[in-house]
């Protein structure tokens, strides 16, 4: 744990001194065919993964424990408010007397490596396998074991959140203006991703993904949290048309 | 050049400097204990932070499927540890059992402990667990999760401020950056030797004998040179740490976990019949997980450290057998079935033996005795997942 906390601090660094930064990424998807009918669905809300804190001046991640807590109650409070707007039923997981609690994670672990695949061999250019090229091709699962779980038994859908904000030190704002005046020493500051992804608990079928490697929003407040959730949930099947959003 | 990198190691002095104390290390171990609190809840923004991270984890390794649930081995676990530490610190402490053959037990900064079966496998008596598990609650006494993070915060800080500087003078600033890269290992290693004396500290007082901690790491040497030994190669025991080594090396550590024992008083019982009587329903899943991790030197020492404690018995005469079948030379074959059927007359009664030695008969030529074993297989576990297929390699 120690190790992979220097490297990834390392990697910052380096590619910081390299100069490459992460151009904006965003992407949806949907499988193809896929709607779901408003004012009828139970989406089941799993606990969110949430991590917010700050970025050191060196690039690594120093977690807060507040703002995290802040986060938490801020992003369950903007998804109440959004899912009204989206017309179905929303449920916050719990595993009650089912005893799955151990099944359940192991689905979230799952999910969350497929959410990750999606993300590198199908949304993004790079690394996309030939097989994920084709457009109108959406196809993703986590099986339909998940069918057979009881603490899951009155929804329709699982609904998965992720969220992590690496907010820039002080020390890492100085330094990014002082790089500027060194060649070749391009220094980013802050990190903002975020990925949420629709399980059909049917068939364990991934029916929606939206993934945003640089979000808006400030999750430690409540309007940010609201834009953060709006943007969340961009593409999400059975939404309500809107107007195009302002200056997202 | 040679200016430069003079310049470069000053300046590294320097920031080394700025990079904080080491951690206290120099003073000899008494027998005092540090003041301990109970239900210690974090104080600052680093803190609260690193046991939040904690707290995520310790949820994934609670419903983790590698956990071992199994009745009583986390409530023995914990026994052991608060014998070695006292009821008071251990109250702060979850453990969990987890199905990892290799040798290893480790502490997050809340209080969760996670103990990897190749540690219990490798132990021999509650001494040397607690040996092990004492190490690691120093580790969250003295709060090292915090310091590490603490530190490494300001070593990389540096290295990243150095690295503009560089860029902006034009100067190779690559060795200075290593330095400090290096302290960070340093630091790391350091945190591990104080907790081998703390841990030391609480064994002493414990009841266990003092000098156990020192032996884990004698033992472990002989397991390493045996698994070189087993792949053709050197043993390779090095007596001082590399730069990047996160934890001093086996043999410096027992060296002086034995100097410093030999000022404490002995200590009683190493509790070895206990801990042979607790291990005893997990032996067999704890040895077949080690029997694939393809290291045969390593293996046959610890069914030898084992049998030389308990002598053969079934599980151990099985496990060896399973060892030979898997390296599977013609040699192995023949000494792999005379292990099983040793297995068998000592008493071993899991079906699984006769397939096995079917399959090691047939493969070594001898056809007739394999299909017998194969059939007394099938007979016993008629509706085994594998008996479609053992039944085809009877009919050939």
């Amino acid at each position: 744990m120690k190790i992979t906390w220097f490297l990834r601090a390392a990697c910052a660094v380096a590619i910081a001194a390299t100069g490459i930064s992460a151009a904006a990424q965003e992407k949806t998807g949907n499988k193809p065919g896929f709607t779901l009918a408003p004012g009828t669905a139970r989406i089941v809300l799993m606990r969110p993964t949430i991590w917010v804190g700050e970025q050191s001046t060196a690039g690594m991640p120093e977690p807060n424990a507040d703002w995290t807590t802040q986060a938490r109650e801020n992003i369950a409070r903007a998804l109440a408010d959004a899912q009204t707007g989206l017309g179905n039923v929303v449920i916050s997981y719990d595993e009650d007397a089912s005893g799955e609690g151990a099944l359940v994670a192991e689905y979230s672990h799952l999910f969350g490596a497929v959410a990750e695949s999606v993300i590198e061999y199908q949304f993004f250019s790079g690394n996309r396998l030939p097989t994920k090229k084709r457009k109108d091709s959406f196809d993703w699962g986590v099986g339909n074991g998940i069918a057979g779980l009881k603490s899951l038994e009155g929804g329709d859908y699982a609904l998965f959140i992720n969220v992590h904000d690496e907010y820039g030190s002080t020390g890492r704002k100085i330094l990014q203006i002082v790089s500027m005046f060194a060649p070749g020493a391009g220094v980013s500051s802050g990190v903002h991703k975020g990925h949420a992804g629709l399980v059909d608990l049917k068939t364990g079928e991934l029916v929606w993904l939206n993934a945003d490697w640089e979000m808006g929003g400030d999750v430690r407040t409540a309007e940010g949290a609201a834009k953060r959730v709006r943007q969340l949930l961009e593409g999400f099947p059975g939404r309500p048309a809107e107007a195009p959003a302002e200056g997202e | 050049m040679r200016h430069l990198s003079r310049f470069a190691l000053c300046g590294a002095g320097s920031i080394l400097a700025l990079l904080g104390p080491s951690p206290a290390s120099g003073a000899e171990p008494g027998l005092e204990l540090p003041t301990y609190t109970r239900a210690y809840e974090p104080r600052t923004v680093d803190e609260r932070g690193v046991w939040m991270e904690a707290d995520e984890a310790e949820r994934g390794l609670r419903d983790s499927p590698l956990r071992i649930r199994e009745a009583g081995l986390e409530a023995y676990l914990r026994e052991v540890l608060c014998r070695e530490v006292g009821t008071e610190r251990c109250a702060g402490v979850r453990i969990y059992a987890m199905e990892i053959p290799g040798f290893n037990a480790s502490m997050m900064a809340n209080g969760t402990m996670q103990v990897w079966s190749g540690l219990l496998l490798r132990s021999r008596s509650e001494a040397e667990l607690a040996a092990v598990l004492g190490h690691e609650f120093a580790h969250f006494e003295l709060r090292h999760s915090l310091t590490g993070f603490q530190q490494r915060r300001r070593a990389t800080d540096a290295i990243a401020w150095i690295g503009v500087w560089g860029a902006l003078t034009n100067r190779d600033t690559s060795s200075t950056q290593s330095i400090i890269e290096r302290g960070i290992y340093r630091y790391g290693r350091e945190q591990e030797t104080d907790a081998d004396l703390l841990g030391l500290q609480y064994a002493a007082l414990s009841g266990y004998p003092a000098s156990t901690p020192s032996e884990v790491w004698k033992n472990l040497m002989a397991e390493e040179d045996a698994s070189a030994a087993g792949r053709n190669q050197k043993p390779k025991q090095k007596y001082t740490a590399g730069y990047f080594d996160s934890h001093p090396t086996h043999l410096k550590r027992s060296i002086y976990l034995a100097e410093a024992a030999a000022k404490m008083p002995p200590g009683g019982d190493a509790r070895a019949k206990e801990y042979r009587a607790a291990m005893a329903p997990y032996l067999p899943r704890f040895l077949a997980a080690q029997i694939k991790r393809n290291d045969f030197g390593g293996t046959e020492h610890i069914l030898q450290s084992l049998a030389a404690d308990s002598g053969w018995g079934p599980d151990l005469l099985f496990a060896r057998a399973e060892l030979y079948r898997t390296r599977g030379n013609p040699r192995d074959l023949q000494v792999a079935a005379q292990y099983y059927r040793e297995a068998r007359a000592a008493g071993y009664m899991g079906a699984e033996l006769d397939r096995n030695l079917g399959l090691a008969l047939l493969r070594n030529g001898q056809a007739d005795e394999g299909r017998q074993s194969l059939n007394a297989y099938l007979t016993a576990m008629p509706e085994a997942s594998d008996a479609k297929m053992i039944r085809a390699l009877v009919a050939n």
